[in-house]
């Protein structure tokens, strides 16, 4: 077989490719409206999400934290729960909605925050808050399982379960999009809106790229409402774009409220949207419109441009978001390249049984490694020391220093992007985010040749 | 007491003796808020914990050493890539971090054996590398990890290798302080007294407290170098490992940023008698007599002010130019610790700054004694600060510029206040005489940026100007000054290199002066 499936090799991480699962929680809940976290640990928990946040965003983002010290670690923390939801409510009032966010510390500590929870309903909602609107949403994300991704997974899950709400049928459709961008998002809502499609987008971030207004008033926070997540018991059906950020949640509205889920494929290529809008007619009745036929023809055109001239059998490693490197690397066979090393950072379960690895190792036309709960040295030690040829490494910014110190060129994909400006705005999802993809990747490679005077004359007549 | 009650934190009637306004004729004994207490949970204050404030803060910065985070991936991650300590070798420590990866089963079952395969797993990965750090986190502290047993095994079974563990797990006090400290007393605990150094002058020192942000480090010990001074270790940016086992041959302890490093050199003063000088490398006043401070100490002075002679000939006119053209502008000094008297006092007499206000996310009360101190009138200091008090605080004190960290600086950008990096810099560094005009020159080029003067225009109801295709800082900066200042031929922007640190990394044309045993024998 020439795909290989293995995890790392080692016990430690070696500059990882993820951070902890309270991460991808504390990224879900900036883009529900009115909305503002805490965190249930120690104030690094928050203070560098929120760094790592704005880093990539160039956006400050409000989240709390329970600020747990000595005392809290060895006698039990939940007083510091209350507090900062008392603190949270009187000094932010246009604040609904609270997720109590676990980590290590506190769930190692064994806090009981569902309790706690029940608790503050029963008696300061109740009491000091009577007429006001307050939903506490209990988040279990301890960092020592799973990761980002996974915390991002749960977090969906757990403010669905918390609002959905059945109702009478609402017509629209549930697109939970995964961890993406603003760019991404506005993208998936042109096609919707080609479609003639009303959904409910699971999470609503295109504000996350806010403006700098002249009132010197803006702020960045996602829209995605209360009402929104209570009408999602009520739709056509879910479509979840990334099996592994948002098929949970997916899964469980049709476990619980019958409403149909369909999970992937995740948007990116052609080929991918294809499937993407075809699910989306599939469930809704609507024909796929001849504005996105041409639409696909631009970009099947520019790709057509680069891609046989520019793009066959060069080879690339991936790293990143699963669905991410997946969507990647099959997007990388159509353009005729060679995906061969594939980079997931987490020990998730159900990578054994994704279609679309089984598809890549039925396939793989050349050796191509996957590797499950993977750290960057994976990447960065088979280029030093085992021999590993690449022409592109497709990922984020913590592995830039790979790119740098190998001469390997480096397209920044995924989240965190920050040493790239502006990422966060183009999408890679839907005919859009392919052409900007392909283009940055041509690019790239462009001014690879052009800085290593490898064939750089080969541009003149292009 | 001035205490200054914020608005929007009145329902938290603790946080008002956080906060002073500093007013006519009132000094520290009427006007001190209160500092380094537990914070207050929900406030979204910007404090980290205390596991950052020992690994990422002190510890990483250390050049030729595996820094090991035991716990889940996430502190490892968090703490990486998220700072400008270089060094100069190839920034070794910036692109290289290890977590043991905690999961579940370990939780349950205790992770001492995997931490072991661990460590013997990256030196073996890093072979030329034979030192290590070792951090506790929340989750390995909890469970009870014997990390310095494992440790200790490891430098049995490889005699090669020497590790070092710092026990500071997150919740350990009310900010990054707390680490700042333990990692201090750790390393003098272990390591300090295990190598002998090799003592090549007279004056030797130990250069403590410094991280070698954007290459600091480097330029004063460019000084230092040129006043034959033998710099034994650094704490602990660019710093080695080894070398900072030796710092108790030193003669003096040159201590920078007292917040964070104090601990060592108090206990380096008691354990080994080596007595402390703290220093300013910020600011032409402060630095040239923190150098001359050293000479004095040494005898000398000669030596140190031959330097501040020749870099003050240099610079002092592009630090002029500036200074005419930042007279009176309304800075916000919001930084982490220790900066904001570092700062406070310097960038007004040098720059002509106004300080309106400054904050300490981790500071004590005795930085806020230095900090207030050094602030006028009217100034407002805030202990721990909290996203709405700092929004409100900017509202009311309309700063043209404010000097704080990544995140906090995307609120002010939101609010049309222009931010420097105070933790990481813009382009620094900023230490030594023309780290200091660099310093100038961003917060010129910040307060001045055309694009900044475009913000505040409502094209919806404001007159468009439709007169001109551009404007220069200049043009903005100028146009209120009289002919004689914009025209004086003695003053003029900056003219060094966009990194000024590989000049002094190719240097090797320093003094050399005879030790005083050579010169005796000779006589």
């Amino acid at each position: 077989m020439n795909c290989e499936v293995k995890a790392k090799d080692r016990v430690g991480t070696i500059n990882p490719i993820f951070t902890c699962q309270p991460c991808g929680a504390q990224y879900v809940s900036i883009g529900v409206k009115d909305c503002i976290g805490i965190v249930h640990g120690g104030q690094g928990c928050v203070m560098f999400v929120r760094l790592l946040i704005s880093q990539h965003l160039k956006e400050s983002f409000e989240i709390a934290s329970s600020s747990v010290h000595e005392d809290g670690a060895v006698f039990g923390a939940l007083d510091r729960v209350e507090t900062a939801v008392d603190v949270l409510l009187m000094r932010y009032p246009h604040v609904k909605v609270i997720p109590i966010i676990t980590t290590c510390s506190t769930e190692v500590i064994g806090d009981d925050i569902d309790g706690v929870i029940t608790k503050l309903e029963d008696e300061l909602l109740a009491v000091k808050y009577p007429d006001r609107e307050v939903h506490l949403v209990p988040i279990h994300t301890p960092s020592f399982v799973g990761s980002m991704v996974t915390g991002y997974d749960v977090a969906v899950r757990d403010f669905v379960k918390k609002f959905a709400t059945k109702g009478e049928p609402n017509g629209k459709v549930n697109l939970i999009t995964g961890w993406v961008n603003p760019g991404d998002v506005t993208a998936l809502k042109h096609l919707l809106a080609e479609m003639e499609i009303d959904a409910t987008v699971l999470f609503e971030i295109e504000t996350f790229d806010s403006p700098l207004m002249p009132t010197g008033d803006a702020v960045s926070h996602g829209e995605t409402t209360v009402e929104d997540l209570q009408g999602t018991a009520n739709a056509l059906g879910t479509i979840a774009l990334n099996r592994y950020e948002g098929g949970k949640a997916a899964e469980f509205l049709e476990k619980k409220f019958k409403v149909p889920a369909v999970i992937g494929p995740t948007p990116i290529g052609i080929r991918n949207t294809d499937t993407f809008l075809k699910r989306l007619s599939e469930m809704t009745g609507k024909p796929i419109p001849p504005s996105l036929v041409r639409e696909r023809g631009i970009a099947i055109d520019a790709i057509t441009d680069v891609a046989h001239m520019f793009l066959a059998d060069k080879r690339v490693a991936l790293f990143g978001n699963p669905d991410l490197v997946l969507g990647l690397a099959e997007f990388c066979l159509d353009l005729e390249m060679r995906p061969v090393l594939l980079l997931l950072g987490d020990d998730n379960g159900r990578y054994a049984d994704d279609p679309r690895i089984k598809a890549l190792q039925e396939n793989a036309e050349f050796p191509m490694e996957i590797v499950t709960n993977a750290d960057l040295w994976d990447l960065e030690d088979r280029i030093k020391n085992k021999g590993l040829e690449l022409d592109l490494i497709l990922g984020h910014s913590k592995g830039r220093f790979i790119s740098i110190d190998n001469g390997v060129p480096m397209v920044r994909v995924g989240f965190p992007t920050y040493d790239r400006a502006g990422l966060f705005r183009h999408p890679v999802v839907g005919y859009a985010g392919a052409t900007w993809l392909v283009e940055q990747i041509a690019n790239t490679l462009f001014t690879d040749m052009e800085y290593k005077k490898n064939k750089e004359w080969l541009l003149n007549v292009w | 007491m001035p205490y200054h009650e914020f608005d929007c934190s009145k329902c938290i009637p603790e946080r008002k003796m956080h906060a002073v306004t500093k007013g006519a004729g009132e000094d520290l004994t009427s006007c001190l808020p209160l500092g380094y207490l537990n914070t207050i949970p929900g406030t979204i204050s910007e404090r980290g914990c205390a596991y950052c404030g020992a690994k990422h803060v002190i510890g990483t910065p250390m050049k030729d050493v595996l820094h090991v985070s035991h716990g889940p991936v996430g502190c490892t991650y968090d703490t990486w890539q998220t700072k400008r300590y270089i060094s100069d070798n190839d920034n070794f420590q910036l692109k290289y971090t290890f977590a043991t990866d905690v999961k579940e089963k370990h939780i349950v079952f205790g992770a001492e054996k995997m931490l072991k395969e661990n460590i013997l797993e990256a030196f073996d990965a890093f072979p030329h590398i034979k030192r290590m750090t070792i951090y506790q986190t929340c989750a390995t502290a909890l469970i009870g990890d014997d990390i310095n047993a494992i440790a200790g095994e490891v430098m049995e079974e490889r005699p090669d290798v020497d590790i070092f563990v710092c026990n500071s797990p997150g919740f350990g006090g009310p900010s990054q302080s707390g680490g700042h400290h333990k990692i201090n007393i750790a390393w003098l605990n272990q390591k300090v007294g295990t190598v002998e150094p090799e003592i090549t002058s007279d004056y030797v020192i130990n250069y403590v407290g410094e991280y070698n942000i954007q290459g600091d480090q480097e330029v004063m010990l460019d000084f230092f170098k040129r006043m034959g001074i033998q710099v034994l270790s650094t704490f602990t940016g660019n710093g080695k490992y080894d070398d900072l086992r030796a710092m108790h041959r030193a003669h003096l302890n040159v201590l920078e940023c007292a917040r964070s490093a104090e601990y060592i050199c108090d206990e380096l003063r008691v354990r080994y008698g080596i007595p402390r000088l703290d220093i300013d490398g910020f600011g032409f006043k402060a630095l040239g007599d923190s150098l001359r401070k050293i000479g004095l100490f040494f005898g000398i002075e000669d030596r140190a002010e031959a330097i501040i002679a020749e870099e003050t000939a240099r610079w002092q006119p592009e630090l002029d130019w500036y200074k005419e053209r930042l007279m009176g502008k309304r800075v916000c000094l919001w930084p982490g610790g220790s900066k904001l008297w570092h700062w406070a006092h310097a960038i007004q007499a040098e720059m002509g700054v106004n300080v309106v206000s400054v904050y300490t996310k981790f500071g004590h009360q005795g930085d806020m004694e230095k900090g207030v101190s050094r602030c006028g009138e009217g100034a407002l200091a805030i202990d721990d600060p909290n996203e709405l008090e700092g929004q409100e605080a900017l509202r009311n004190l309309r700063p043209d510029v404010i000097f704080t960290g990544k995140r906090p600086g995307e609120v002010a950008k939101k609010m049309r206040v222009p931010y420097l990096n105070a933790h990481a810099y813009h382009n620094g560094p900023y230490k030594g005489f023309e780290g200091w005009v660099r310093f100038a020159r961003d917060i010129y080029n910040a307060v001045y940026s055309p694009m900044h003067q475009l913000s505040a225009l409502d094209i919806s109801q404001d007159a468009i100007p439709g007169d001109t295709g551009f404007m220069t800082r200049r043009m903005l900066s100028d146009a209120t000054l009289p002919e004689a200042v914009r025209n004086d031929p003695s003053m003029r922007p900056y003219t060094g290199a966009f990194d000024p640190i590989a000049a002094i990394r190719a240097k090797t044309d320093y003094p050399e002066f005879p030790r005083r045993s050579a010169i005796e024998a000779a006589e």
